[in-house]
């Protein structure tokens, strides 16, 4: 019963962690860059709900649209005047420029909102429901869900709508898609920005589960690392798998070897996973 | 460069640096240690990140390791500092060799992400080993002796940099930057690729594990968080990028600028001196993508329009 109820828990914590692995799978896919500034994004978006919450008591679940619209202007802002600077050149340059950018996120939010711990806290918070003996929290249910559901969304905009179309084809051969009217600044903005407002919704999400700190952002992209890495960056779907697999490694090893092997474990499979099938194309189709 | 020139250079830089334990303040002394270890890691990630090119974000399980061969050998065993320093050489050759043969195999981002990957693993792993002190780490016997460790760290790191200018004109290093320009193409033409990565990184990792050493136990307090920061991958990249990857004056010069950049900014405004220096890096990498050296010799060319004419390549 305790290995079920430890599965579980791994299944549902790994919605979460698959969507936030899809912001990053997705911009690393379109525009060939790792962005190391995507914890720092999913912070952010913490943040606001936390902000939309507590100043104005919106509920966290009805702030997550507003913070994935604050998120995905930020993320548009920043592609357009910052990163499409240097999209172009070495792949080392953009991992730079998005490690300076998480520093600067990073500290921008201590400043701002200080070093303290935050909890996303809901009246609701603690309901727990109770399936066939396993105890299924509501909050991580609603986070799982909601995670499936933002990965249709992006299989939809992808594969079914134009502007989906157009970033297929940027990703697939830039001068091509030019050629046929693709404006790819505006492309690679709307990405990045879509992006970060996946970013920004699993950062509230994040908040609800846990608790913010300015400085979560560093472990949390690692972690998208690990997920987009196994998931793949070309279907959505794979992506949230991906989160899974990491979701119950994680508790698994919570369980079997102790709390403090939980990182050995998810950088473990990274490395292992890598070599084992370092062939494997990661750029969308 | 000629040989020549770059070994006079560094020769004549060393020998001014010998002297100023006779005349820094002991705040100035604090600096100038951390200033010199941190240019041994960029140095040293200069012969596998810049003449290989494979972008290693893993450096600090060498690191790490030097670190920890060095407080095992002398908190738990009361070896000599010596000892301590040969054993987290051993380590760090040991774990080259071994972690080297598979992931030298990956390429591109691969290796960078795997290698992130295996640093972070390292310290988890090291934070549930009883002997290297769990996750409260270990206490080295305390010496204060800072002019010793600096010149301990000057001859590091003239070592290094003396390994490199080899490098730069010998055969191997040959060796080296085909592999980075074109893998395919040397081992077509002979090079035996996957030897020559593994000495790369195995001299890569040697000099980061004795500066790891020399750092335990002049800081005398280690845990595995500070060990493995990840933090400090980044920041050895940045610095030998910042100064010119694959060049021998690059990383010293880049590593020099920022530790003096964030020294002032922190003394100036300790609130925000992390924030400048995230600036600072975001402005350097658009204004000047190929490093300070190469920013010297276009400026030279072509004056301010230099840092346009970066722009106007890179972006979309």
């Amino acid at each position: 019963m305790l290995l079920i109820q430890i599965l579980a828990n791994g299944v549902l914590l790994g919605g979460l962690y698959g969507l936030m692995a899809l912001g990053m799978a997705l911009v690393w896919g379109v525009l060939n860059v790792v962005n190391l500034a995507h914890g720092a994004l999913i912070m952010l978006g913490g943040y606001v709900v936390y902000y939309l919450f507590t100043g104005f008591g919106i509920d966290p679940f009805l702030a997550l649209p507003i913070a994935a619209v604050v998120m995905f202007v930020i993320g548009y802002l920043l592609q357009r005047f910052i990163l499409n600077l240097i999209v172009r050149s070495a792949m080392l340059n953009t991992l730079l420029i998005t490690f300076g950018l998480n520093v600067v996120i990073t500290y921008l939010a201590q400043l701002l909102f200080s070093a303290d711990f935050r909890t996303i806290n809901p009246s609701y918070a603690g309901t727990n429901y109770n399936v066939f003996g396993i105890t299924v929290p509501l909050v991580s249910l609603a986070a799982f869900v909601i995670a499936f559901a933002l990965a249709g969304a992006v299989w939809f905009v992808l594969n079914r709508l134009s502007l989906g179309r157009a970033i297929r084809a940027t990703a697939q051969n830039l001068t091509a898609a030019r050629l046929y009217g693709v404006d790819p600044r505006g492309i690679y903005a709307v990405t990045f920005g879509i992006g970060a407002a996946l970013a920004g919704v699993s950062g509230g999400l994040f908040g609800v589960l846990t608790h913010l700190t300015p400085y979560v952002g560093a472990a949390l992209t690692a972690k998208s690392f690990v997920i987009a890495i196994i998931g793949g960056l070309s279907n959505p779907f794979n992506v949230i798998l991906g989160g899974i697999v990491v979701g119950i490694a994680e508790q698994l090893a919570s369980l079997y070897l102790g709390p403090t092997y939980i990182d050995v474990i998810s950088f473990g499979l990274l490395v292992v996973i890598l070599i084992v099938r370092p062939a494997r194309s990661l750029r969308a189709a | 460069m000629k040989a020549r020139t770059n070994l006079i250079i560094v020769l004549v830089g060393a020998l001014l640096l010998a002297f100023v334990p006779f005349v820094a303040s002991d705040v100035m002394m604090q600096f100038a240690i951390n200033a010199l270890i941190l240019a041994v890691l960029a140095q040293s990630w200069n012969i596998i990140g810049g003449f290989t090119g494979y972008v290693s974000f893993g450096n600090s399980v060498f690191y790490g390791l030097g670190i920890y061969g060095t407080a095992i050998a002398m908190a738990q065993f009361h070896l000599p500092f010596g000892v301590g320093l040969v054993l987290g050489l051993v380590l760090a050759q040991i774990c080259a060799l071994v972690i080297g043969v598979p992931i030298l195999r990956l390429r591109g981002p691969y290796f960078a992400i795997a290698t992130l990957g295996l640093s972070a693993a390292m310290g988890a792993l090291i934070a549930n080993i009883d002997i290297a002190g769990s996750n409260i780490g270990l206490i080295l016997p305390l010496v204060r002796a800072d002019p010793m460790f600096y010149w301990l760290a000057l001859v590091l790191l003239l070592a290094c940099t003396l390994t490199v200018v080899w490098i730069s004109h010998s055969r191997f290093g040959a060796g080296l930057v085909a592999i980075r320009e074109d893998e395919d193409a040397a081992a077509t033409m002979g090079v035996n690729t996957t030897l020559y990565k593994v000495i790369a990184l195995m001299l890569s990792a040697a000099f980061t594990s004795v500066a790891g050493g020399i750092y335990a136990y002049w800081i005398s307090f280690i845990d595995p968080a500070s060990s493995f920061d990840p933090t400090l991958n980044v920041r050895m990249v940045i610095m030998a990028v910042f100064g010119g990857p694959g060049t021998v004056l690059g990383p010293l010069v880049g590593s020099f600028i920022l530790s003096a950049v964030y020294e002032v900014l922190s003394s100036w405004i300790s609130t925000a001196a992390a924030l400048l220096f995230g600036i600072v890096i975001v402005l350097a990498v658009i204004f000047t993508p190929r490093g300070i050296a190469d920013v010297i010799v276009g400026m030279r060319k072509s004056g301010l329009r230099y840092l346009t004419q970066n722009i106007r390549e890179n972006r979309l």
